[in-house]
């Protein structure tokens, strides 16, 4: 369930081979008890957790000035974005494989896939979130420091992440 | 008088901006809207066959299963043969479906009127699928995503919000649902009984608008 897009684009951009070995790209389906312990590591980082689908349009729309923010700073150790598909789990490895080498998408890509549950991991995330998507949550240390049910736009992310690392 | 004025909003003010204080500046996006327990406005609303629809004109119904939804949402689409056997079931008993399209076509072109008439026509609607021009309406019932259902109940001559959220807790899987959160909402009103769950959340698509962002 793990590919490297990295790998590719490296070398067509010739990063060195170091840089690669430690930046391999996640895609994979985990149910919300696995998103739990992914996004709630206590190692001091900051994850930027962005919910989103493939056939999100606003959430497509916010996607690009996500990845200029992640070029920014994911070479920060104490920061990590993590994209959380709702994408259907059939469509992983087509319509979402696809997406993600089409628009370069940098970050691990979880396809959070546990649709009869929704109604107990959607108040976990957050007590007022409606389940629109976007969203887009700030975790540390398995504390939440943030939750966005709306657009982020490129300028507001860069500030917020700012805010808290 | 002037004077106490001014001081008084200076301090609501001073109220309203003051930042949350605990430690961790913890953020989040509240909705506008209604509660349970909220009594619902009426609309005028016009239907895929040009004609406008409002609850009032239901004098028979003792209610009304109210679902955001639109042509384009996959989360939408995955639910309209479930929105259609919903009216086909409690319509007969005093609680039909009313659908409203939220969407600013100029955002979603998909989820335009010509759309919607082409969508109900394919899918054999058989309940009104209504459009919020102007979008006026979803505010007021603090609707942020298709699907999402208010059930309303009629007390008193008023449209009492009864139930807010999803139709069921698959929405990929109908045959692996187990929780029918709609049917159990009106089958409780239906019995004069309270309702076991009034409120629930699911994914949807956000409700498009072109003055936000």
């Amino acid at each position: 369930m793990c590919f490297n897009v990295y790998g590719q684009q490296a070398r067509k951009k010739a990063i060195k081979p170091a840089a690669v070995a430690t930046q391999q790209q996640l895609l994979k389906i985990v149910d919300f008890d696995e998103l739990k312990t992914i996004i709630n590591k206590k190692n001091d980082k900051l994850y930027l957790v962005n919910f989103w689908a493939t056939w999100c349009k606003p959430c497509v729309a916010e996607l690009p000035g996500f990845m200029e923010v992640n070029k920014i700073y994911r070479n920060n150790p104490h920061f990590k974005m993590i994209l959380v598909s709702m994408d259907m789990a059939k469509d992983l490895n087509t319509a979402v494989k696809t997406f993600i080498t089409k628009n370069n998408i940098t970050p691990d890509v979880y396809l959070l896939d546990d649709n009869k549950r929704m109604n107990e991991w959607i108040p976990t995330i957050d007590t007022n979130w409606s389940g629109a998507i976007p969203a887009t949550v700030f975790y540390r240390n398995g504390e939440k420091l943030e939750f966005i049910e709306n657009v982020v736009e490129k300028e507001e992310l860069v500030k917020l992440i700012n805010r808290h690392l | 008088m002037k004077k106490i004025g001014f001081i008084l909003s200076a301090v609501i003010l001073l109220i309203i901006i003051t930042p949350k204080t605990n430690a961790q500046q913890m953020k989040t996006t509240t909705h506008g809207g209604y509660k349970i327990g909220d009594s619902a406005t009426d609309f005028s609303l016009k239907n895929v066959d040009n004609n406008i629809v409002s609850l009032s004109g239901y004098t028979d119904a003792k209610g009304f299963i109210v679902i955001f939804t639109c042509n384009h949402c996959p989360f939408a689409k995955a639910y309209e043969d479930r929105i259609i056997a919903l009216n086909d079931k409690y319509a007969p008993q005093g609680y039909p479906v009313i659908a409203i399209n939220p969407n600013d076509p100029t955002v979603e072109p998909t989820d335009n009127f010509e759309g919607m008439q082409q969508r109900a026509k394919d899918k054999g609607f058989t309940f009104p699928y209504l459009v919020d021009e102007g979008q006026h309406i979803y505010p007021q019932y603090g609707a942020t995503k298709t699907p999402h259902v208010f059930v309303l109940n009629k007390e008193d001559g008023k449209n009492i919000v009864r139930y807010i959220g999803a139709i069921d807790d698959n929405y990929a899987k109908p045959d692996e649902v187990s929780h029918k959160y709609v049917e159990a909402a009106v089958d409780a009103l239906l019995a004069n009984q309270p309702i076991a769950q009034t409120n629930t959340v699911a994914i949807g698509c956000g409700i498009k608008a072109a003055s936000k962002n």
